[in-house]
């Protein structure tokens, strides 16, 4: 489903160059659930940015959904973006002015479906993450998890083959969070293929498989799991102190 | 595919800087549309003929001191001079210039009596030489003799029995008559002298531009004797620049008991006359423009304001799918709806301000297609001016969306 070869992405300034990913190597399979953690700045964004086509890279190669996209045209990329991958976002990304219909409407117009298909599809996806009588609501109206919840059923609306999902829970409380989570579970079972970044271990644990990324790179699997140590540790204390 | 549900929708939830700049486009548009109607019909009033050689052709005064200054013989030997001038065509006495702001008038009338109405017309008291002087075109009728041509005195109130009119003179006479068939006709002049029309020319206006009936002139064939006498001088195409100094001197020369003042051409006679017009387009001009700047400005800064507060929104939207020029179109149809509102508004304003203008300055009534042209002006202005705001927003990049600043 994704294979990234040897993906380097440098950030440069005039003073110096920064690599966010270095030789970046990961195969994803059709079906699998993967949660991608390591610390801030190990390059997790950049991995997201590149697999979801939202940047370009410097070097390697990827190939998404059977197709080598490294050298895609800004429009082809789009269109990519929206037939297979669907993106959910920390902080949700809904548009403020419209309601929640038009706003599951949104990558479905960028389609080119006629209303009566857009319809079927927002109404189903809308039913399907429980939301569906709220259609007509504006996102300030919702809850943080209702608001991430009709972001899945944005994402979910097109039918991608893929969904990458950027700290979904980052902005929720255990119990949103926790409900999100067994939403993404149900739409992986379902057989979309997803990719999570997350600093959450214990939601990293609730994925099928974990990566690690740390200087850019893919570590070793023991990592994760010091990694999830560090980071329960670091928990811990803070909640003492 | 062009998004106009949701971006109106999007619209109405935030209608204060919309509404502003639609109400900025209304007013601009009201004002540029009646502006140009002014403007054109003030053009069309400085476009019309006068009917006389303009551009070849200058007036010059003499104006008698010395006590034993005899204007009779002057006027004679001034006429004689300047006709013998080399580079002259024609040279007569005139008591008025056309299109100059001063002269005489006169009411005509075809029945005698102060009980009829007559029309009025304006007065050029000319010798048998004035068609050719001010290069009008005989078309029905004679010119007149040398033997037609009087002397009038300062205190004389009779008229000579001829005259020759301009066709539009004719038409207001005698409207359900051919020009042709005007002349041999008996009007009357002061309600009870009767004159013969003995010729049509086919164009003569009157000195007053404002006046409704410029166009109704008469000639009379007389020379003045009233002391200050007035010269129009028709000289060969482009030798009256040449040719003004020279008179004035020639004639100021010739007699020393006399002041020649004030040599003043034909066309510095109508950029005198037109000056308030030419002022009017002028500083109209300088409104539109500078309406249509702020306006533009107003929708630059309206979508640069919106752009930069939805950077993040953009991003998204471009990582949902959008390409570059789905981002573009949606500004561009955001601007084309909050101009259409405006357009619309301004619309109905031009038809307002036009209306009170037709009643409170008589005004003519502005042309249907003066609304949409000025609507499709606004709409292309809107579109140019958030065309850059529009192409950074293009511009954004989808890992905006990512972003957590």
């Amino acid at each position: 489903m994704l294979t990234m070869n040897n993906i380097t992405k440098v950030f440069r300034t005039d003073l110096v160059q920064t690599y966010a990913l270095r030789e970046f190597n990961l195969n994803v399979g059709e079906g699998e659930f993967v949660a991608v953690t390591g610390p801030s700045g190990s390059g997790k964004t950049t991995f997201l940015n590149i697999a979801g086509l939202l940047e370009t890279f410097d070097g390697g190669s990827y190939s998404l959904d059977g197709e080598d996209v490294s050298h895609l045209n800004d429009k082809a990329r789009s269109r990519f973006r929206n037939e297979k991958i669907g993106f959910i976002f920390q902080s949700f990304n809904l548009i403020p002015d419209l309601n929640l219909f038009d706003n599951v409407d949104v990558p479905l117009r960028y389609r080119g479906f006629n209303s009566s298909e857009r319809k079927r599809r927002i109404e189903q996806s809308l039913e399907m993450v429980g939301l569906a009588n709220r259609m007509k609501h504006l996102p300030s109206q919702l809850s943080g998890g209702q608001q991430q919840r009709v972001a899945i059923a944005r994402a979910l609306a097109g039918e991608p083959r893929f969904l990458l999902a950027d700290e979904p829970t980052g902005n929720l409380d255990t119990k949103m969070a926790h409900s999100v989570m067994d939403l993404l579970k149900d739409i992986n079972e379902k057989g979309t293929t997803i990719v999570m970044v997350t600093h959450d271990p214990s939601l990293a644990k609730q994925a099928k498989r974990n990566i690690y990324v740390r200087d850019g790179r893919v570590s070793e699997l023991h990592e994760v799991a010091a990694f999830a140590e560090e980071e329960s540790q670091t928990t811990a204390k803070a909640s003492n102190g | 595919m062009w998004e106009i549900g949701p971006i109106l929708r999007a619209l109405m939830r935030n209608k204060v800087g919309a509404v502003l700049i639609a109400i900025q486009m209304a007013v601009t548009m009201c004002i540029i549309v009646n502006a140009v109607h002014i403007i054109v019909e003030r053009k069309a009033l400085m476009a019309r003929e006068s009917g006389i050689d303009e551009a070849n052709s200058f007036y010059i005064t003499s104006t008698g001191f010395a006590p034993d200054f005899n204007e009779q013989v002057t006027v004679q030997e001034d006429l004689d001079m300047l006709r013998r001038l080399p580079g002259v065509v024609s040279a007569i006495q005139i008591n008025a210039i056309p299109i100059s702001g001063g002269g005489w008038s006169q009411g005509l009338q075809t029945e005698p009596g102060a009980e009829h109405d007559g029309a009025y017309t304006a007065v050029y008291m000319v010798d048998e030489q004035g068609l050719k002087a001010l290069d009008v075109e005989l078309i029905a009728g004679e010119n007149f003799s040398p033997t037609d041509v009087r002397w009038r005195e300062r205190s004389q109130s009779d008229w000579p029995d001829q005259t020759i009119i301009t066709k539009a003179m004719a038409e207001n006479l005698f409207p359900d008559l051919p020009y042709q068939e005007v002349v041999g006709k008996t009007v009357y002049i002061n309600d009870i002298e009767p004159i013969i029309i003995k010729g049509i020319i086919d164009k003569l206006q009157a000195p007053w531009i404002g006046w409704d009936i410029l166009e109704n002139s008469m000639l009379s064939p007389e020379k003045t004797l009233f002391s200050s006498s007035r010269y129009l001088i028709r000289t060969e195409p482009g030798r009256m620049n040449e040719l003004m100094p020279q008179v004035e001197e020639m004639l100021a020369e010739s007699n020393k008991g006399r002041i020649i003042r004030d040599p003043t051409s034909m066309p510095d006679t109508r950029e005198r006359s037109y000056r308030s017009h030419g002022a009017m387009i002028k500083m109209l001009t300088v409104v539109m423009v500078v309406l249509t700047l702020v306006t533009a400005l107003g929708i630059v800064g309206l979508a640069s304001f919106s752009v930069n507060r939805r950077r993040k929104q953009i991003g998204t939207r471009r990582a949902l799918g959008a390409s570059q020029g789905a981002i573009l179109r949606y500004f561009m149809v955001e601007n084309f709806l909050i101009s259409s509102v405006g357009v619309l508004l301004g619309a109905a304003l031009t038809v307002g301000l036009n209306i009170y203008l037709v009643q409170a300055f008589s005004l003519a009534r502005i042309e249907w297609y003066y609304l949409p042209l000025g609507m499709a002006i606004l709409w292309m202005v809107g579109q140019l001016a958030v065309l850059g705001p529009a192409k950074r927003a293009a511009d954004i990049a989808p890992a905006t969306a990512t972003r957590t600043v």
